[in-house]
């Protein structure tokens, strides 16, 4: 029995498993076949893919960023204060941009200095952001639930825009498939963020700029959870700080299914946007069926569980059948 | 010297910010420095007491365990419909403590026999029992529990309550189990090297389950305690509580990499993380300024540490080569030690600027 190599990889399991998805609720209820639903349904769940693409590289360096749902938060927050300080709206969602990208700096050098395991740092920076967007929505007066909202309509209509017949936020998240691809398979920096994941002292030793390397992979990450916070402002209409609350562990189980490991040096950006699409329809789909999205969110942690640990048995049979084949082929002698 | 003690004694420096805080607010008010505030913040922390206590034995094995939260909810469902279908209270205890056992079990298998990692595992089971909270709770919040499980939590003897007279048991049952028994000492060990301590006879794999089952049942207890302070249980119960689980080991000196750390450290880190909550209370400043005040604690904390703890190898390294560096402090072997130890020097200094 010999497959073609292309269809040993992950990502093409991913794919299949994404396809048999979608007919599979479809055969259910046709309606999730209709290509307007397929694409709009997107609007959901397309922030959590936006910010798994970034997350998948400083996974991949063997780092993790658990601060993203709070620059979220702290993006839109900061877009809304700035709205409502009468600055204009495009001002305002540039700030907000770089606030983001400063947090995820900030993350990078807290690293950098204090040589501390990043899941601490960030859980630490997590709580740092995430409270300064409570105090910056707590001082603007606005209250939990409502938060700042009645933007510029042009601001509000960009979520449901479309480019080129796909609904503006859900283009982006492919064009950004793209780009972080290029980024990653295609250019220097992508080999530096594989070769620390591998070996952090070996890549020092080859000359390799870590630091630079880790800067950029984790205010990649903080800037696409801060356009992820503008799109869900946009979408919804208001900023309120804790939009990113629910979008963290998504995240991490879209880069963790994609094929990357959690400890760093493998992975790819295909397998982490198949991953983000595959969680995203099984809830849309699962809540169009008609089951409540609580249990469907069960039911994405349960497919998260049963897939690694099935990697990790076939993974273990591998091995195993390797020992014996080994073992006999001696015997033989 | 006091720094060498800082370094060996992490509980140490949490509850130098413990004092300093409380000092703060002793400042603005004198009438709050009493034992009634020491005492409300610790009955306002017991959850993350019980937690923290789970979480150190999990970091310990050099685990992590991010479902806590979701196995604090279930288990307070389970106690709470159990409860509300006439079952007696130990019963219905009993059975939301199984059932964490069960979860927490789970979490263990999955970690040590599947070779999950530890946080992609716990992150499956975070959405996995949250979901089972939904199908038992069906959606609705469970209230009208009966009065007498909500007296465990209210205050009795010498001004704590029952729940907060075990909790404090437990606390010093679990800082002497870990440090002093056996068991307790080879959780440390698998932690700290694996295989070297599959070497030498303990079963690593029976260590962490163990290790996870008993912190699935602590999240139950919180569970179960949480539901007896508020007097009903929302779906969204226990959520969030594993960061902050996790932060106050942290704090409290518990490594994420295994092998170091005590419950009494951990204990001092979630005391801190709620007396903020209730200083803030009592100084009058708004709720939201915890989250950020705790995060920038969390880090200054974090970054001297680390500083510290650089500082602290550097010098033991210089000690250890100190006589090649500088051949005066060696004594008589003069010249020829300096003229063979020159290219080491050279080399010492530039892997030194490398770092």
């Amino acid at each position: 029995m010999k497959l073609h190599p292309a269809l040993k990889r992950w990502e093409s399991v991913l794919a299949l498993l994404l396809i048999a998805e979608i007919l599979l609720f479809g055969a259910i209820n046709p309606v999730f076949l209709q290509p307007s639903m397929l694409l709009y349904a997107t609007s959901d769940f397309i922030h959590v893919g936006i910010t798994a693409l970034a997350l998948t590289l400083v996974i991949i360096t063997g780092g993790i960023d658990l601060s993203l749902g709070s620059v979220m938060g702290l993006s839109a927050i900061t877009l809304g204060i700035l709205w409502v300080g009468g600055f204009d709206i495009w001002v305002a969602a540039v700030a907000a941009l770089a606030v983001g990208t400063m947090g995820g700096i900030f993350n990078a050098v807290a690293i950098h200095l204090s040589k501390v395991n990043p899941l601490v740092i960030t859980l630490g920076t997590g709580f740092l952001f995430g409270g300064a967007a409570l105090v910056l929505s707590g001082l603007a007066g606005a209250t939990g639930y409502e938060g700042i909202s009645n933007f510029d309509p042009a601001f509000v209509n960009l979520a449901n825009l479309e480019v080129l017949g796909l609904p503006l936020p859900f283009a982006l998240f492919l064009a950004l498939t793209v780009g972080f691809m290029a980024l990653l398979h295609r250019t220097r920096f992508g080999r530096y963020v594989y070769l620390i994941g591998q070996n952090p002292r070996a890549a020092a030793y080859a000359g390799t700029p870590v630091f630079r390397t880790l800067v950029v992979a984790y205010a990649l990450t903080s800037l696409m959870a801060a356009l992820s916070g503008l799109i869900l402002a946009s979408y919804f209409g208001s900023a309120r700080s804790d939009f990113g609350t629910t979008a963290l562990m998504p995240a991490i189980t879209a880069v963790v299914l994609g094929g990357t490991s959690i400890y760093g040096g493998s992975g790819t950006i295909l397998g982490t946007a198949l991953a983000a699409l595959l969680v995203g329809y099984l809830q849309t789909g699962l809540q169009l069926v008609g089951v409540s999205s609580h249990v469907s969110s069960a039911l994405s942690g349960g497919l998260l569980v049963i897939v690694v640990a099935l990697r990790s048995l076939s993974e273990m049979g591998r091995v195993w059948f390797q020992h014996r084949r080994v073992l006999r082929n001696v015997a033989a002698e | 010297m006091i720094i060498r003690f800082l370094q060996r004694h992490r509980e140490a420096s949490v509850a130098l910010i413990i004092v300093f805080l409380f000092a703060v607010l002793g400042l603005v008010d004198h009438s709050y420095l009493s034992l009634d505030t020491l005492l409300l913040v610790y009955g306002n922390s017991l959850i993350l007491f019980v937690l923290a206590i789970g979480a150190t034995m999990v970091m310990a094995t050099h685990g992590l365990d991010v479902s806590v939260g979701s196995i604090m909810g279930l288990a307070a469902v389970v106690a709470g419909l159990l409860m509300n279908a006439g079952w007696g209270l130990p019963a219905s205890i009993g059975a939301a403590l199984l059932v964490g056992l069960l979860c927490g079990l789970f979490n263990g298998v999955l970690v040590s026999l599947l070779k999950v990692s530890a946080i992609v595992a716990t992150l499956g089971t975070l959405g996995l029992y949250r979901g089972f909270v939904y199908l038992l709770s069906g959606g609705s919040w469970i209230e009208g529990l009966p009065e007498n499980f909500k007296a465990l939590t209210k205050t009795g003897s010498l001004g704590l309550s029952p729940v907060a007279w075990l909790v404090l048991v437990l606390l010093i049952v679990a800082h002497l189990g870990l440090r002093y028994t056996a068991f307790g000492r080879s959780m440390f060990a698998v932690g700290d090297n694996r295989e070297g301590a599959r070497l030498i006879g303990i079963r690593v794999n029976e260590v962490q389950i163990v290790a996870y089952g008993l912190n699935g049942l602590l999240a139950a207890l919180a569970g179960v305690i949480f539901a007896s302070q508020i007097g009903f249980i929302p779906n969204t119960a226990g959520t969030g509580m594993e960061m902050r689980a996790i932060a106050s080991s942290v704090l409290g000196g518990v490594s994420l990499l295994g092998g170091t750390g005590t419950v009494i450290g951990a204990a001092l880190g979630a005391y801190f993380m709620t007396s903020i909550d209730s200083v803030l209370v009592l100084l009058r400043l708004e709720a939201y300024w915890n989250d950020i005040i705790a995060g920038a604690i969390l880090l200054v904390v974090l970054i001297t540490d680390g500083k510290i703890r650089e500082a602290v190898d550097r010098l033991l390294r210089y000690q250890k080569y100190r006589k090649f560096i500088d051949p005066q402090a060696a004594g008589q072997h003069g010249d020829a030690a300096k003229a063979a130890t020159r290219p080491l020097k050279t080399a010492l200094e530039t892997s030194e600027a490398h770092k």
